[in-house]
């Protein structure tokens, strides 16, 4: 009958390499973890529509503009002329006016020189007319 | 028809205000912008309601058209009056589609919305009760007024002047449609073999009237539109092409003009249709390459 081989002895040193990589292993998994747990609840945050709430709400004054741009410029849109003369009926300087072109969301753009709704300016006019119409 | 029985001023309208004779309609991409002011005796006419069939694409019945006719006070002898905002491009459907139903004096108020509010005319909120004529006229079907997809196919085919009124863009191909219109997007983007992109905003003038006959003819020609050959005009859902048609048929009197109401939604989501990109026309449609024609209705 043959004599099982002796186990190989394992060298002091690659045992603590070994342990070493395997902390460093729990290590990098419990970060993934974290981070999948970090990009799931961004993900389920984005996916469910914005709460009204947390919307800005808009003075009259503001809205107003925007239905009287939307209906006095009609398809080409309002020149700069008439742009500020309606902003001055509402109360707006010059700077006051600026703030309606900017940032991503602004709610006006200007197309050929002419003033006009951007997408979501047309989105506040719908939601004020309705607000209006109930 | 002429420019003196297609349109009508701000002037002419207020001096009717009032009379039993004339029916005011607004029709408006928003529809609630009524409530804010109207015209005074103006019946508010909802395209998205109105003016089409509510389950099948399609325009409404002629039992759906009398109903509305009825109930905005339109008899036999009655001068229909539309305007609207968006320097009246729904107006313009409202218009053609009423033709297409055999009414006869339909006219439009000149800028709309836009001219009545510039021009400081009343505007109320009362908003009138529904008339219910009895005498309201019976829709008759003027198909020559119409084209299907088979009509733009057989013209694209025939060299027939197609004229693709919607932004260049959406004639290159580079947009299925302008911002703020999810909900008319066809399945692929681009143009009919063979049309012309002519915007129908280019007709109207900065207070929204519509340009002058000779600015048209002038417009139109620069634009490459032969004034003196049938045409069918298309945009995405048949409503800018409205306008062109009006245009071209009630303003300048080109006697066959077709308004293709299935336009780009209809065209672009077909399978198997040709479509042609970039900013040329392209060549002629080949009818061999067409898938199976449905007969013309």
């Amino acid at each position: 009958m043959p004599t099982p081989a002796p186990e190989p002895a394992e060298p002091a040193a690659a045992a603590a390499t070994l342990s070493g990589v395997r902390a460093e292993l729990r290590r990098v998994r419990a970060g993934l973890a974290r981070v999948e747990e970090g990009l799931a609840a961004l993900e389920r945050e984005q996916a469910s529509p914005r709460p009204r709430a947390q919307e800005r709400a808009r003075p009259e004054r503001y809205l107003r503009l925007l239905v009287d741009v939307y209906e006095r410029g009609g398809r080409p849109g309002l020149d700069s002329g008439a742009f500020g003369a309606l902003g001055a009926e509402h109360g707006y300087d010059r700077r006051g006016l600026g703030g309606f072109f900017r940032g991503d969301r602004a709610p006006l753009a200007l197309a050929d020189g002419r003033v006009q709704l951007t997408p979501e300016g047309g989105r506040l006019v719908d939601a004020y007319l309705r607000e209006l119409s109930r | 028809m002429s420019r003196e029985r297609a349109l009508v001023d701000g002037d002419w309208l207020e001096a009717r205000l009032g009379d039993p004779s004339v029916a005011i309609l607004e029709v408006d991409e928003r529809p609630l912008v009524y409530n804010v002011g109207h015209v005074p005796g103006a019946h508010c006419v909802d395209w998205r309601r109105d003016l089409q069939d509510p389950v099948t694409r399609d325009v409404p019945a002629p039992e759906a058209m009398r109903a509305l006719w009825r109930r905005v006070g339109i008899g036999p002898e009655t001068t229909v009056v539309l305007y609207g905002d968006m320097s009246n491009w729904y107006p313009c459907f409202a218009l053609w589609l009423f033709k297409l139903n055999g009414l006869g004096d339909v006219r439009l108020l000149d800028g709309g919305r836009q001219a009545w509010l510039a021009e400081r005319r009343p505007l109320t909120t009362e908003v009138p009760p529904p008339a219910e004529r009895d005498d309201a006229p019976a829709p008759s079907r003027h198909a020559e007024l119409r084209a299907h997809w088979p009509d733009v196919a057989g013209a694209a085919a025939r060299g027939t002047q197609l004229l693709d009124v919607r932004t260049p863009a959406e004639y290159r191909g580079e947009l299925l449609a302008e911002p703020g219109y999810p909900q008319e997007l066809a399945q692929r983007p681009g143009h009919v073999p063979g049309a012309l992109n002519v915007s129908w905003d280019a007709c109207v003038a900065p207070d929204g009237r519509v340009r002058s006959d000779d600015e048209l003819r002038a417009l139109l020609a620069e634009r490459g539109v032969r004034l003196d050959a049938p045409a069918i005009t298309y945009c995405r859902i048949g409503e800018r092409s409205a306008h062109t048609w009006f245009v071209l048929h009630e303003l300048l009197d080109l006697p066959d003009v077709r308004n293709y109401d299935g336009s780009w939604t209809e065209w672009g989501s077909m399978v198997g249709m040709p479509v042609a990109l970039g900013p040329e026309p392209g060549a002629p449609l080949d009818a061999a390459t067409l898938p199976a024609l449905a007969p013309s209705r």
